[in-house]
């Protein structure tokens, strides 16, 4: 099915060159990206999600935020906003913001891994496909830059009391939203399945 | 003007997973699912009951929006007193304290956003429901800005988990979660679900088979 490639956005079909080595197409009718990939190599990808997974494990190692009200000093770290929540009986609301701000960018640099390494092996990982229909079920609430904004909406309003220390997961934590735009970026899905086939050939 | 030619009438249809372009086995005029030869999800036409889907949890969303915005999502206990705070109480502190852009960029993403999602989605059902033609390309512009700005309204449950984890000084305040952050969360979860079932293709089928 080389030959016509169809828009997921308004169903436009169109004629497609098939050798398009790297390339980003949009739909004619309605504007929508449907098909984009970057010629990047697999490596890259690969070093970025290793990245990602290194700043993900420091920004749950350190204080987010420290909060000194006259002496008295209290820290949190990223899984401890999950923790308050938790133990104030709210727990969909903290299953909410674990998993959008913990568990799915955990899951997207896991899933990258699994799926890209075998591919430069030229082997195929055990359940690929399944892997791959999660990941992309779950990118959309991967929400690590609106976790960063939200600690800064909640750091301005504690600084009207008192004191707001950052700590050293705020920074690492923001680089990480970074890397992890960068691996969407990167790794889009065509790209993907392009390395698949390429390493394979 | 060109003539267009849609994937169904080819009998061709796109996963919704990994958008490889699938034949389908028949003419599909009728929604057939199957399963996709690349990445294995199942594969449809058009999403089965899309319109239905979207409709239940967006109704869903409008009525929990209501306890959203009125019950607390946050108390503040310390020993002189007890303050409750509601979504639009925390913007105008912020106005108060002189916080001017975050208090904007709270009041758009908390407020804004999900009413504009409540709005845009149910005037989108209402008009593929009617049948109404015509201003596609906003429609499908409408759509999109929906989709994608869905995920900032978790900006203030994400600040109130932060406060909560962070002010438990007994002696001197404690901030606890209100039921409003609950219907809050529902709102941007239901929301979010309720865009991710939309079919933006029947925006387009309303146009040309309409």
């Amino acid at each position: 099915m080389a030959s016509v490639i169809v828009c997921h956005a308004c169903d436009l079909a169109h004629r497609r060159d098939p050798v398009l080595p790297a390339a980003r197409v949009r739909c004619v009718r309605c504007g929508a990206e449907i098909y984009r990939t970057n010629g990047a190599s697999i490596d890259s990808a690969i070093a970025i999600a290793i990245c990602a997974g290194i700043l993900l494990v420091l920004s749950n190692l350190y204080p987010l935020v420290t909060f000194d009200l006259n002496g008295a000093l209290r820290d949190t770290t990223l899984l401890g906003a999950t923790v308050g929540l938790y133990r104030q009986g709210y727990v969909p609301v903290a299953a909410l913001v674990l998993l959008t701000s913990f568990l799915a960018p955990l899951f997207e640099i896991s899933a990258v891994l699994y799926l890209l390494l075998p591919i430069r092996r030229r082997e195929r990982a055990l359940a690929q496909n399944p892997a791959f229909r999660l990941l992309m079920r779950l990118r959309p609430w991967v929400m690590s830059e609106v976790f960063m904004l939200g600690a800064l909406v909640a750091m301005v309003k504690l600084a009207a009391l008192s004191h707001v220390i950052p700590g050293i997961s705020l920074y690492s934590y923001g680089a990480l939203m970074l890397a992890l735009s960068a691996l969407t970026f990167i790794a889009p899905s065509e790209q993907f399945w392009h390395w698949a086939q390429g390493f394979r050939e | 003007m060109t003539r267009f030619v849609t994937g169904r009438e080819l009998g061709l249809m796109v996963c919704t997973r990994c958008r490889a372009t699938v034949r389908a086995a028949v003419r599909a005029t009728e929604p057939v699912s199957y399963g996709c030869p690349r990445c294995g999800a199942r594969v449809h036409s058009r999403k089965p009951e899309s319109l239905a889907t979207t409709a239940a949890l967006l109704a869903t969303a409008a009525l929990l929006y209501i306890p959203a915005n009125l019950l607390p999502v946050m108390q503040t206990r310390s020993f002189m007193d007890i303050e409750d705070d509601t979504i639009l109480s925390g913007v105008l502190t912020l106005i108060q304290e002189g916080e001017w852009p975050l208090a904007l960029l709270v009041f758009v993403a908390s407020i804004v956003v999900p009413l504009l999602k409540i709005v845009a989605l149910g005037w989108l059902l209402l008009s593929l429901h009617r049948g109404w033609r015509g201003h596609v390309h906003a429609k499908s512009k409408l759509f999109r800005l929906v989709e994608y700005i869905g995920r900032w309204s978790m900006l203030d449950v994400f600040a109130i988990s932060l406060l909560v984890a962070l002010v438990q000084i007994r002696s001197l305040a404690t901030i606890h979660v209100g039921l409003g952050a609950l219907a809050f969360g529902a709102v941007v979860v239901l929301t979010m679900l309720a865009a991710q079932s939309f079919d933006e293709r029947l925006i387009w089928d309303a146009e040309t088979h309409g």
